[in-house]
């Protein structure tokens, strides 16, 4: 029978050892601690809403059925107002949204198709877009232009009343973060709001500036008889 | 020969005539009763704005926040100005205290004990600032309390107001460990290890008090520790090479010229560098392809001659500039003129620092509304000029009556390794004013 050798471990040798397990080990745990990090953390959590690509008021029927069904808006809302941007070349006031809404007074109404006809804003929104950006459209269309969805709007990138937010989708490997971009073609000029509210007037009693007055004078004084000893002597 | 106690044995042993021992110190009790009439004068002097301290706070306590210019669109005023400004020149002390016991320079040893006491008191006047806070009648001590009871450790003051206790404690704790001379010098060495930290801990957090701010983008700037840093060991510097060049003055102690030089190099270092990174922030802002609008907006107020604030900062670069310039000159510098001048300037333009800086927080709202210009109420300015008044009337009582002379040993230890400092009382010099004789 063969005997196995004594394996004999100097106490010495172990910590190089366990230095070099911790060393091989390390970069892993390292890089599992940051992937946990990251995970937890409220702002890539926070960023991963906007990569869903659904927009805060997204669907509008949620508040806004066109059955005709709800009798009021959910949680006491009393309503909102559509600030365009991009689209706001379209014309002010009512005459931009009866571009592409059949009716101002209507929340929303139908929309305005190319030939004239209406569709629902939970139908084929994007044939809407089709009526000015069809050379887009038909890229879209053909896969070549943004994600391959149902819709360009809600659901998808664009939010009609704010074209040039895009809602990105997840970039690899930060799968969750996504992000939300704004193309803009100039940069904005800063322009200061209106002046704050005006501050409660500084109240000093008028004795206390009398008060001062003598310290002052008595503090001088004092300085005076200093200067003038030091110069004496 | 004056008499100034000292902690030789023979002195430990028998307390002479005028000092009492107490905690191990012996103080000088002897030097105030004797003390001329120019010293109670200037005691006097300071006592009248201590005096209008108090009635200020009076004032403030009984009126509340109407007698204060701190409003919602500027809620930190001056006391907040005067803590910044007074905890940086608490740095000084510390970077001259701990180059002796932790480095070694021993050229600074006749400075270390007024380093400490220098760094104490500043720290005491920046906590006593914030008796300017608690406005309402009733309400203060209750607040103060609550203050205590239920910190909130997310904002930084916590950190920063818990540091500048500790550090005052430590500073304390120090001078009195010098003064004792309980411990010698291995407990000096390892008070310093604790100090040290402390101070760079209370240096950064009072900083963070301002570049956490995230709505306001002056304050908001990874360089404000470092220049924070910079120009608190900058003006402390230069406060100890003044407070050095007063007491030669005042015939109390004299100190060799290669001592103030070593100082002056010192402090056109730290200017240089403090200088610099002012310079970055403010490139940082107008750097044209990464323009902020509103970033450069807040910014015009106080580097355009137009601006607000304009003249306030804009003497920060010019004093800064000069004072450096003074003291760059290596065939003027050792000049006691030029480098009390240097430091006269950039403790001035620190304050001016200081004030732009808690200004530049507060003068757009975080919704980009204008503030108007802030200028302190006369409550706010008698509370703060009392106060400085206070701990300069604090140092005065302390290094008369306290044993701020090295001990024999440490003068020979000093010598040995070239000191460059002497007290009168080891020359045949006139004796000290207002000592016993």
């Amino acid at each position: 029978m063969c005997e196995r050798p004594t394996v004999v471990q100097k106490h010495g040798d172990r910590l190089p050892r366990v230095l070099s397990t911790v060393a091989r080990t390390l970069p892993a745990i390292v890089g599992i601690l940051l992937v946990v990090l990251l995970a937890m953390s409220p702002g890539i959590a926070y960023a991963g809403k906007p990569g869903t690509g659904e927009p805060l008021f997204y669907p509008c029927s949620a508040c806004h059925p066109t059955d005709g069904s709800a009798e009021g808006l959910p949680n006491d809302f009393t309503g909102h107002r559509i600030k365009l941007q991009g689209h706001d070349v379209l014309g002010e006031g009512d005459q931009a949204c009866l571009v592409c809404h059949d009716e101002a007074s209507k929340d929303p109404g139908k929309l305005k198709l190319i030939d004239g006809s209406l569709v629902d804003v939970t139908g084929d929104v994007a044939l809407v877009c089709y009526r000015c950006h069809s050379a887009v459209y038909n890229e879209w269309k053909a896969g070549a232009h943004g994600r391959p969805t149902g819709k360009c709007t809600s659901s998808g990138c664009h939010d009609p009343h704010t074209p040039q937010y895009i809602f990105g989708s997840a970039l690899l490997p930060f799968v969750g973060m996504g992000f939300t971009a704004q193309v803009r073609s100039e940069t904005a000029t800063f322009t200061p709001l209106a002046a704050p509210p005006l501050n409660h007037p500084i109240e000093t009693p008028p004795w206390l500036r009398t008060l001062t007055g003598l310290a002052v004078v008595g503090v001088g004084g004092l300085a005076g008889s200093l200067i003038r000893g030091r110069s004496r002597r | 020969m004056s008499e100034i106690a000292t902690t030789t044995p023979e002195t430990a042993a028998e307390p002479r005539p005028g000092i009492k021992r107490f905690i191990n110190v012996d103080f000088n009790v002897g030097a105030l009763k004797n003390a001329g009439p120019r010293y109670w004068t200037f005691i006097g002097l300071l006592a009248i704005p201590v005096t209008m301290f108090l009635v200020a706070l009076g004032v403030l306590i009984t009126r509340s926040g109407a007698v204060v210019a701190m409003r919602d669109t500027n809620p930190w005023g001056l006391w907040f100005i005067f803590y910044m400004y007074y905890v940086g020149l608490s740095a000084g002390g510390l970077a001259v205290y701990a180059s002796v016991h932790l480095f070694g320079a021993e050229q600074f040893r006749p400075l270390a004990r007024f380093a400490v006491l220098q760094a104490g008191v500043l720290v005491m006047c920046a906590l006593l600032g914030i008796a300017s806070e608690i406005p309402g009648p009733a309400a203060d001590l209750g607040r103060m309390l609550w203050f205590l009871r239920t910190p909130n450790f997310t904002s930084p003051f916590v950190y920063t107001g818990s540091a500048a206790a500790i550090y005052m404690l430590i500073c304390f704790f120090d001078l009195w460990v010098m003064t004792s001379g309980t411990g010698g010098h291995k407990l000096a060495f390892r008070m310093t290890l604790i100090a040290l930290p402390f101070a760079v801990y209370l240096h950064t957090t009072t900083a963070f008090v301002l570049s956490m701010n995230k709505g306001r983008e002056l304050w908001h700037t990874a360089v404000m520790v470092p220049i924070f840093l910079t120009s608190a060991t900058a003006s402390g510097v230069a406060l100890l090479m003044i407070f050095a060049y007063i007491l030669q003055a005042t015939k109390q102690y004299r100190f060799k010229p290669s001592m103030f030089r070593s100082l002056s190099t010192f402090l056109a270092t730290v200017i240089i560098i403090d200088i610099f990174l002012l310079l970055v922030e403010i490139l940082v802002v107008y750097w044209p392809t990464s323009v902020m609008p509103g970033h450069v907006i807040r910014m015009n107020d106080f580097v355009t001659l137009g601006g607000r604030y304009a003249v306030v900062f804009l003497p920060v670069l010019i004093l800064g500039i000069t004072a450096f310039t003074l003291l760059a000159r290596r065939s003027t510098r050792h000049l006691p003129a030029v480098q009390l001048t240097a430091a006269v300037l950039y403790v001035f333009a620190i304050f001016l620092k200081r004030y732009s800086l808690d200004v530049m927080g507060f003068s757009y709202t975080t919704l980009f509304q204008n503030t108007g210009i802030y200028i302190p109420s006369l409550v706010e300015w008698l509370m703060g000029i009392g106060i400085m008044c206070f701990g300069i009337m604090f140092v005065a009582i302390a290094i008369k009556v306290l044993p701020m002379e090295e001990p024999e040993e440490e003068h020979n230890q000093a010598e040995h390794h070239g000191s460059q400092a002497t007290s009168v009382d080891s020359q045949p010099e006139p004796t000290i004013e207002g000592g016993v004789a």
